[in-house]
């Protein structure tokens, strides 16, 4: 049961209204009861697990760039509503482009650290490069 | 001997039916009553059905009386466990503490425009990661961000709480959780208080939003309010 309020900036639940709400007063608030058994719980890692966020990564650093750049304010100084940042920064940003080198970006990080995706890199410059290197190291 | 899975503790009084059929019974002493169902042998799961059955049973009875939640997964060998529990006098003092209390959660989350805003006086670094849209400038403008963002957290933080505090008994923050995540309070206030905080936050999500947007959960019980070491039982 929620709803939205105040041009749907406030969104109201009289009662918790899924796990989000109630997961974390429910593991680490409460009565707690050092002297009787608190059972072996089962399931509780599962459940964190995802609700928290490594927030200083690179990849979150690296959108955080691109949209920063996508949401350029300086063009668009008659208005700040959001519709407005979204068109008017996408528009003039050239989107695509630099996602693209974002996401050419991460390739280049993961490769060095050893996570190429999976992908064989064959027919890739990078890739033939770096194996090379590999094999001059070898030697 | 039966097992007892302990949801909170509550004055006596009638169980809704609801409850009672999912089980949950009361266990009484003197004005004071364990909230229990019983248990059969083995661990708690930890699952999202289990806690949201928690979280249902302590609300649903906090809506007509004061409850002290439990922490989820605490299991008492025996009713006289239970009556042992009920004899504390923290239990006593608690109960009257929260007599007319309720707990709201208050979460702030941006969208993504917030970016848009932080990033306004990073201008020299948005130019050189335009002109040459590297990882390691990406990187560079991406961390600026962050602590940009990090001090616009502080600053709507401070100023959600200094409006909100002269309307509060008590007061403890969590862990905001994901990037976007401004900040997530436990509130403490006079049950006859809510619809107050729900103006003032009105007057405030005119003033912060957007980018801000607010969540707020309740009138729940005391989750965060009932911390008391109780001592160990002979």
């Amino acid at each position: 049961m929620q709803r939205e309020s105040s041009a749907g900036y406030i969104t109201r639940a009289p009662r918790s209204s899924g796990l989000a709400d109630v997961l974390e007063i429910l593991l680490d608030r409460g009565l707690v009861l050092d002297a009787y058994v608190r059972v072996s719980l089962v399931g509780i890692e599962l459940l964190t697990i995802d609700l928290r966020v490594v927030i200083a990564s690179v990849d979150t650093y690296l959108r955080f760039a691109e949209a920063v750049n996508r949401l350029d304010l300086r063009q668009v100084d008659d208005s700040k509503s959001v519709p407005d940042l979204f068109e008017k920064g996408g528009e003039e940003m050239a989107e695509t482009k630099t996602k693209g080198a974002v996401e050419g970006g991460m390739d280049a990080i993961k490769e060095k650290i050893g996570l190429g995706g999976g992908k064989d890199d064959d027919d890739e410059e990078e890739g033939s490069r770096s194996r090379s290197r590999g094999r001059s190291n070898d030697r | 001997m039966t097992r007892l899975y302990l949801y909170g503790i509550t004055h006596p009084r009638e169980v809704p039916q609801r409850l009672r059929d999912q089980g949950v019974f009361l266990v009484e002493d003197d004005g004071r009553a364990a909230i229990v169902s019983e248990l059969d042998e083995g661990p708690v799961e930890a699952t999202r059905r289990n806690l949201l059955a928690h979280a249902d049973v302590v609300e649903q009875l906090h809506e007509d009386g004061v409850v002290l939640p439990a922490r989820f997964g605490y299991v008492l060998e025996s009713r006289d466990e239970a009556l042992e529990l009920l004899g504390l006098p923290e239990v006593d003092e608690l109960l009257e503490r929260h007599e007319q209390t309720c707990e709201l959660t208050l979460r702030g989350k941006y969208e993504e425009s917030v970016l848009g805003e932080v990033g306004a006086g990073l201008q020299p670094l948005r130019d050189a990661y335009r002109a040459q849209p590297s990882v390691e400038i990406g990187i560079a403008l991406g961390e600026a961000v962050g602590e940009a963002l990090a001090d616009r957290r502080a600053r709507d933080e401070a100023f959600v709480l200094g409006a909100l505090r002269p309307l509060l008994l008590d007061l403890v923050p969590g862990n905001p959780a994901g990037e976007f995540a401004a900040f997530d309070l436990a509130l403490l206030v006079e049950r006859n208080a809510v619809k107050t905080v729900e103006a003032k936050l009105e007057e405030l999500a005119a003033r912060l939003s957007p980018p801000l947007h607010f969540k707020l959960v309740g009138p729940l019980p005391p989750y965060s309010f009932v911390r008391l070491a109780l001592p160990a039982v002979a």
